[in-house]
């Protein structure tokens, strides 16, 4: 196949790690320290816990949620299209899905020519294991709501809109290729600018890691990817006045009951800062964080944007605690980003000897970048 | 044999229309070139142990005598932390086959799709997480 | 806090211009005066080394002048000599420990009920991770080194090691090898200051341990929150520019 369709088809590859499940290794460990007071009932406690348990509390009060959390998981944030109608699978069946999709993501197999080989650099243990795994709770999509599993069509877009997309497909085409114009080709997470850490947060290949602090009156999250911390004020200050935009937004927070509630606003502009390209202006993301026992805690979003798709969606991803036996560590990214060189003096190599990119097969590299 | 519950081609069905991830990572076809496989035996120099990829030096011995100097790509290092390695535990003077492929641009750089020891062991896949690091010295 | 030690927790600032130079400078035009003017210059301090000036070895010292004098020389074009040349700040590379203290924007400590605490700068989102009571060594380095806390009575130690060194402590050259060391104190000295001691030794470029000190003031304004300054868009055209498409897309 072409260097274009196998690019795009590893480019897709690396979209399926957005599924993996929490599953630590060498068995469960439990946290460090656990401050309890007593007899709290748990509002609204997920579905999915076995039973309701007395929500640990800080010893301010606020239910706790302290600790270095793993979301992986395998189970896809879309229903398949051939799981259509079944939103949870059986035991027999879930082993199987586990087994298929586990097969296609695995990096060990040497399998489906060369061009499929490079691309599933590098081998399983530079991965997250937990990603072979699906939810605990044999869901077929992380997406909840809509019934069917899946994000919403898409409203008809202005075309304003519709040309800002072509023309990040046309940049991402042209860096799958290996023939970058400048830097701008290249998307947020490979600028070491964003990652995993914009929200909504989604499983990946790797680095699954959040780390939760908490303080009177603040959470703070810090993702492993990259290095930053949203910190949350609970004390019911206004967000910040609109003129102020950042990549992260801008973050309130507030205890529901054992819920942590958690609303983002002020998001830049900017390619790839709001999620699939949705207009940052109407775009809003809600996110609930609730600790179901003393290993997991529940993490749930709900994006909509009246601007962008038809209706609001809801997905549900669980967190395994992981420390004190495994801990997150600094994820620096820029600056040893040798990369961004090898792309561009790549590029301009290649152009030498008279390489070129071909014009962008219609449909190719999926509507809006991250 | 148990037949199958759901088509694979679930495993693409599952793309269509998803998400990109935060990680938006490249594809590696588009900087190593699948039509130039390498591999070969070498000599660590040293190793990066930084994100977003470590990076491992190897000496190759050509058969006329020169040494190139080859740039080998891999993973974050922090999986590898958390199994308990550390960067002591790839010594310089280690022997290392490279089976990967080798830079588009055609300098001495490739990604490690597999790395393995002399004894064929899967370079780093030792540790099991018990926390101890997994120590791989030269051999004497 | 309940735990019975003090609360550091709040959003902190250095007023001192060590980030210039932590020893004592003089007013002095900056990078470029023909483009930058009074914005570009450099602005005056006195040295916040305890004794004045920092025991540099005699080939640490010259190195150190070929530091500032290449502080704005920055080539990635190879990766082996990527971090040889250049203020790691210009090219926006987090600033490692003390530097990220007396850098000109607030942090913010995050102290609760676990046994880690958050350290979060606004320059460039830098975060660092104080482990309390930790036992166990860095397992790689780190920009922002890798840092074990205890409290010494009303004193938070926090003892830091296996920081890159790449980093830098100012903007005047001053540098570490891979054997730095710090010893951080944070000492409450009223409920709007802290006392922030930074001791220091590294055997391949100081003649001795030396230490730095000066204090951290509470950012007292309402609804005061750290405003992101994430810098890496600021810095591609700079390390990156050269290498794009001639004639081609010019963003």
């Amino acid at each position: 196949m072409n260097d274009r369709t196998s690019a795009l088809l590893a480019f897709l590859a690396f979209v399926t790690a957005l599924v993996l499940v929490p599953q630590p290794i060498g068995g469960q460990t439990t946290s460090g320290t656990r401050q309890t007071t007593g007899g709290t009932k748990s509002a609204g406690a997920r579905a999915t816990a076995k039973k309701t348990a007395p929500v640990q509390r800080t010893p301010w009060g606020d239910p706790d949620l302290q600790g270095v959390w793993n979301d992986a998981t395998s189970t896809p944030l879309q229903r398949p299209g051939d799981l259509a109608g079944k939103d949870v699978l059986n035991d027999e069946e879930a082993a199987e899905f586990q087994e298929q999709t586990a097969h296609g993501l695995t990096r060990d197999r040497r399998d489906g020519g060369r061009d499929a080989d490079v691309n599933r650099a590098y081998n399983e243990h530079w991965m997250d294991a937990r990603r072979l795994k699906i939810t605990a709770d044999h869901r077929t999509s992380l997406i909840v709501d809509p019934p069917d599993g899946r994000i919403p069509s898409l409203v008809p877009l202005s075309p304003e809109r519709q040309k800002a997309r072509a023309a990040r497909a046309d940049a991402n085409a042209r860096f799958n290729a290996g023939m970058p114009n400048t830097f701008h080709d290249m998307s947020l997470p490979v600028r070491c600018i964003i990652r995993t850490d914009s929200p909504p947060y989604l499983p990946t290949i790797y680095n699954n890691d959040f780390h939760i602090f908490q303080s009177p009156g603040y959470v703070a999250i810090a993702p492993e990817m990259i290095h930053s911390a949203r910190i949350i004020p609970l004390d019911g200050r206004p967000h910040l006045r609109g003129d102020l935009q950042q990549w992260l937004g801008d973050t309130r927070g507030h205890f529901d009951g054992p819920t942590l509630v958690v609303e983002t606003t002020n998001f830049r502009a900017d390619d790839g800062v709001v999620f699939q390209g949705a207009n940052p202006a109407t775009y809003r993301i809600t996110e609930r964080f609730t600790r179901v026992d003393a290993d997991t805690l529940n993490y749930e979003f709900t994006i909509e944007d009246p601007m962008t798709w038809t209706r609001p969606w809801t997905a549900r991803i669980p967190w395994t605690k992981i420390d004190p036996g495994e801990q997150m560590y600094e994820y620096a990214c820029h600056e040893d980003n040798f990369d961004i060189v090898h792309f561009l003096t790549g590029a301009r190599a290649r152009e030498k000897r008279g390489e070129t990119v071909g014009p962008r097969p219609a449909g190719a590299a999926a509507a809006g970048e991250r | 044999m148990r037949t199958k519950l759901f088509g694979v081609a679930g495993a693409f069905g599952l793309l269509v229309g998803t998400t990109m991830p935060a990680l938006a990572h490249h594809a590696f076809n588009a900087e190593f070139d699948a039509n130039k496989p390498i591999k070969f035996q070498g000599t660590i120099t040293k190793m990066l142990w930084v994100n977003p990829h470590a990076w491992i030096y190897v000496d190759v011995k050509k058969p006329d005598g020169t040494v190139e100097e080859w740039m080998i790509e891999t993973g974050t290092p922090n999986t590898l932390l958390r199994r308990g390695l550390t960067k002591e535990s790839l010594q310089a003077g280690t022997q290392i086959t490279v089976d990967g492929y080798q830079s588009k641009d055609g300098s001495l750089r490739a990604n490690g799709r597999d790395l393995t020891l002399p004894n064929g062991q899967t370079l780093f896949l030792g540790s099991s997480g018990t926390g101890a690091p997994d120590e791989i010295k030269p051999k004497k | 806090m309940a735990d019975g030690h003090p609360d550091l927790n709040g959003i902190w600032q250095a007023f001192v211009t060590a980030n210039f130079d932590i020893q004592d400078h003089e007013a002095q035009p900056g990078p470029h005066p023909e483009i930058m003017g009074a914005y570009g210059a450099e602005l005056p301090g006195q040295s916040i080394v305890e004794g004045g000036d920092i025991p540099y070895q005699p080939w640490a010292l010259a190195k150190k002048k070929e530091n500032f004098a290449k502080r704005m020389t920055v080539d990635v074009s190879s990766d082996k000599t990527w971090h040889a040349s250049g203020d790691p700040e210009l090219k926006c590379y987090m600033p490692g420990v003390p530097r990220a203290t007396y850098m000109p924007l607030p942090f913010q400590i995050v102290q609760g009920s676990s046994p880690y605490i958050l350290v979060a700068y606004a320059f460039t989102s830098a975060t660092r991770t104080i482990r309390m009571n930790w036992k166990g060594d860095a397992p790689t380095d780190a920009w922002m080194g890798w840092s074990r806390g205890r409290w010494e009575g009303e004193t938070l130690v926090v003892d830091v090691t296996g920081q890159r060194e790449e980093t830098w402590l100012d903007r005047a050259g001053d540098f570490h090898s891979d054997k730095f060391h710090v010893v951080e104190r944070y000492t409450p000295a009223s409920p709007y200051h802290l006392l922030y001691e930074a001791t220091i030794e590294d055997p391949k470029v100081y003649t001795r341990q030396w230490k730095m000190s000066f204090p951290l003031y509470r950012r007292v304004e309402k609804n005061l929150q750290l405003l992101e300054f994430k810098c890496v868009p600021f810095t591609e055209e700079l390390l990156y520019g050269k290498f794009r498409k001639p004639n081609g897309d010019v963003k």
